[in-house]
């Protein structure tokens, strides 16, 4: 139920600050999404959702994560993501899990939004993208007892320093609007697909830094703050002669 | 972009609901040995009927422990099979030893058998924690209604498998006198 709380409270929100968002896009000169550079620019991304929930959410898991996402054209955007987590977990047979590692994870976002002649230029996205994930990172799996129920007796197994890497693929969607100038606020969706299988035999770990609890198949979700750095000039002049003039054509018709 | 807004409500719902996970272990943790009893008569005409599975009329089966004590093998309290009539037993061997050792009684006969296996350390997930499987190495047991047994499956785990074939001879002529089957012999015998 906290953790519903939690995610309800963050989701209001973010649909507070777009909100608000949007009323400042009003007033503000519309900015030409037809950029003709190739480097637009980049943007420093940080998860505000991981930290969120690390914070609020006592269930042993925490998740740091940060990334740069490069502006090519306005269309595509190469992106590195970095991060921290790590879990602690005691299962319902009291076997001890604990991991911290590094992860990160490498890929580009396209841009979905289609520009239409009449309506005004914007740098809000709505992106779709693919990741590959990796982390290397080390483990313990301790407390692990086996009981004998038969012939009596009881075994108690430890597996300390447990190394391995794991890498992962992930489709990406997701939306980022412009709050006040070059500062973003956006939200992304993430399926993930394990690509490094567990292999018969071996210890495997409960949770992947990056991936999260380690099935086949598994989901995210970010809640970013962004700066854009280094973006291209606004033509101010130049585009509200173009809007003006389109509102002359539209009365005029 | 309203309907950006409306996206953003319904996954983070959406996320919630699916946050609840189940740490609760569902893969079995059974590890069982499975003897099958076959009856062989070699006088048959069809060659198909020499061997067959056969059901035993009353079979009772416990495990035998060693006392460091009394320095004696006695029987676990727990009885496996009570006077049953089974075409098939199921027997958990000893994690904590590498020789398991089963009292079975047919009736009034009784006869024993020595499981030699190696046991290993089979971690599954956090859920589940960590089964020990084994694998045999060698069978014997006594003949007083068992005439020889003889190993199908060396490898003992969660799934079934025959791993033992526990061999009546209803024409009371002894197939093999060494009671003694060992993998080797085994793998002879299958060539």
């Amino acid at each position: 139920m906290r953790s519903i709380f939690v995610y309800l409270i963050s989701s209001i929100l973010l649909c507070l600050s777009v909100s608000t968002a949007m009323a400042q896009k009003k007033k503000q000169i519309a900015i030409p999404a037809d950029s003709t550079r190739w480097l637009n620019g980049f943007t420093v991304n940080v998860d505000v959702a991981s930290l969120v929930t690390s914070t609020f959410i006592n269930n042993g898991i925490y998740s740091s994560e940060a990334g740069i996402q490069l502006d090519l054209k306005h269309k595509f955007f190469p992106t590195i993501e970095v991060g921290v987590a790590g879990a602690s977990k005691i299962s319902n047979e009291n076997i001890n899990f604990k991991t911290n590692g590094l992860f990160e994870r490498f890929g580009v976002d396209f841009n979905l939004r289609k520009k239409k002649p009449d309506s005004k230029p914007t740098n809000n996205l709505f992106t779709a993208g693919i990741r590959l994930g990796m982390s290397n990172f080390s483990y313990d799996v301790t407390n692990v007892t086996i009981t004998d129920n038969y012939w009596g007796g009881s075994t108690i197994i430890n597996y300390p320093t447990q190394n391995i890497s794991k890498i992962w693929y992930e489709f990406v969607v997701g939306v980022q609007v412009e709050v006040i100038n070059n500062f973003y606020l956006g939200w992304n969706l993430r399926i993930r697909n394990m690509i490094s299988k567990d292999i018969t035999g071996e210890v495997s770990p409960w949770y992947v830094p990056g991936f999260g609890k380690n099935v086949g198949s598994n989901y995210g979700f970010n809640y970013t703050l962004g700066y854009h750095f280094w973006p291209q000039k606004k033509i101010k002049k130049k585009t509200s002669v173009i809007i003006i003039q389109k509102k002359e054509n539209q009365i005029n018709k | 972009m309203k309907k950006y807004i409306f996206i953003t409500l319904i996954f983070s719902i959406f996320l919630n609901i699916s946050c609840v996970t189940d740490d609760t272990c569902i893969q079995t943790k059974y590890v069982k040995l499975t003897a099958n009893f076959y009856v062989v008569n070699p006088n048959d005409s069809i060659i198909a009927n020499r061997i067959k599975g056969f059901y035993v009329d009353s079979i009772t089966v416990q495990g035998l422990k060693y006392d460091s004590i009394t320095k004696l093998y006695q029987s676990v309290d727990s009885i496996l099979y009570n006077n049953q009539k089974v075409n098939s037993i199921n027997l958990p061997l000893n994690n904590n030893s590498t020789v398991t050792i089963f009292k079975l009684k047919f009736k009034n006969v009784v006869d024993t058998m020595r499981i030699y296996h190696s046991n290993i350390n089979d971690y599954l997930s956090l859920e589940c924690g960590c089964i020990i499987t084994h694998a045999i190495d060698n069978v014997t047991t006594t003949n007083h209604y068992i005439d020889s047994a003889r190993i199908k499956i060396y490898e003992v785990n969660t799934i079934d498998a025959e791993n033992i074939r526990i061999y009546k001879d209803t024409s009371k002529i002894k197939i093999n006198k060494v009671n003694t089957i060992n993998a080797e012999h085994i793998r002879l015998f299958n060539k």
